[in-house]
């Protein structure tokens, strides 16, 4: 069954379709959150208020092929509006994502550049995350992308040009290991 | 990728090829254990706010009566006749003089000036004088 038919049995109260479309979108949604948060430990909760709040009224969701773009963008939103409050790690001082630059003698192995560019990521502007995020690791289109950060193609494409840069240049010390780590796994 | 092919592309298609492979190199979060089941046992303690309502069915509107235009009938006759009888005169006598009398009716003006302009001229040619 499409979106549109699941959402339509949800809004008459189907926990059968909404099972399904939990079954369908929670994984990006998590995956987003998670990449967004830079792992936080309430990803997960973060995750599951977006799946809530439509649940409370499926019909906010006029077209059920915009659904999955409607998850992203809430619950994208909700991890930038909760960035803009000091968030309990934040407080604690203790981010989710260690940057393995502690130890900047020693070679990188896949899982420390997993680290790295992880942490690198975390540490893009919320917008240039959200982007990045959308596109390259949730596989939304340009198009789709811009619908959920409610920005033009244009705006979205320029986030996504200055987070690449950004990436680059935060990880320029690093560039030609990271390279050279893929060359040796063959990637 | 051959060292040929990346001489031959283009420095920022080379450069967005290596963002690509970094980018790659990102973790992939697994979803938790159990993260669907959680996620439904708080639905199933969530109300909806919005539950769709059958509405009663619209009451068709009542068919007007061919009757009621009957109404219509002793009004248009009364109209009548009293264009009939106003233009006639017969019922002068009953109405006001500032209606029926000469002033009201223009009677002492010429009959070529319908319109008081002969007043007008008067009155011009007696203030130049």
């Amino acid at each position: 069954m499409a979106d549109a038919g699941l959402l339509e049995a949800a809004a008459e109260g189907s926990h059968a379709a909404f099972a399904e479309i939990v079954n369908r979108h929670f994984q990006p949604v998590y995956r987003l959150v998670w990449r967004m948060t830079g792992g936080a430990a309430d990803a997960e909760d973060l995750a599951q208020d977006a799946f809530v709040k439509l649940w409370r009224n499926p019909s906010q969701v006029r077209e059920g092929a915009a659904l999955k773009g409607w998850l992203m963008r809430v619950a994208s939103n909700a991890v930038i509006d909760g960035s803009r409050r000091p968030r309990a790690s934040a407080l604690e001082g203790a981010p989710e994502i260690h940057d393995p630059q502690a130890r900047p003698d020693a070679p990188l192995d896949r899982e420390q550049a997993a680290r790295l560019v992880d942490a690198r990521i975390a540490a893009l502007p919320d917008r240039q995350r959200q982007a990045l995020s959308l596109v390259y690791f949730e596989g939304l289109t340009n198009i789709e992308a811009a619908d959920a950060m409610e920005v033009s193609v244009d705006a979205l494409e320029s986030l996504l040009a200055r987070a690449r840069r950004s990436l680059k240049d935060s990880l320029s010390a690093e560039w030609r290991d990271l390279l050279g780590g893929l060359a040796e796994t063959g990637r | 990728m051959t060292k040929g092919q990346h001489s031959q592309a283009p420095p920022d298609a080379a450069e967005a090829r290596e963002i690509d492979a970094v980018l790659s190199l990102a973790s992939v979060p697994p979803l938790p254990e159990g993260a669907a089941e959680r996620l439904m046992a708080r639905i199933a303690a969530e109300p909806q706010e919005n539950k769709v309502v059958a509405l009663a069915p619209r009451r068709e509107a009542p068919r007007m009566s061919p009757w009621r235009y009957a109404a219509a009938l002793p009004l248009a006759a009364s109209l009548a006749l009293g264009v009939y009888l106003g233009a006639k005169g017969t019922l002068d006598f009953m109405l006001p003089s500032a209606i029926t009398g000469s002033v009201a009716l223009n009677d002492d003006a010429p009959d070529d000036d319908l319109g008081g302009v002969g007043e007008a001229n008067a009155y011009a040619e007696e203030s130049l004088s």
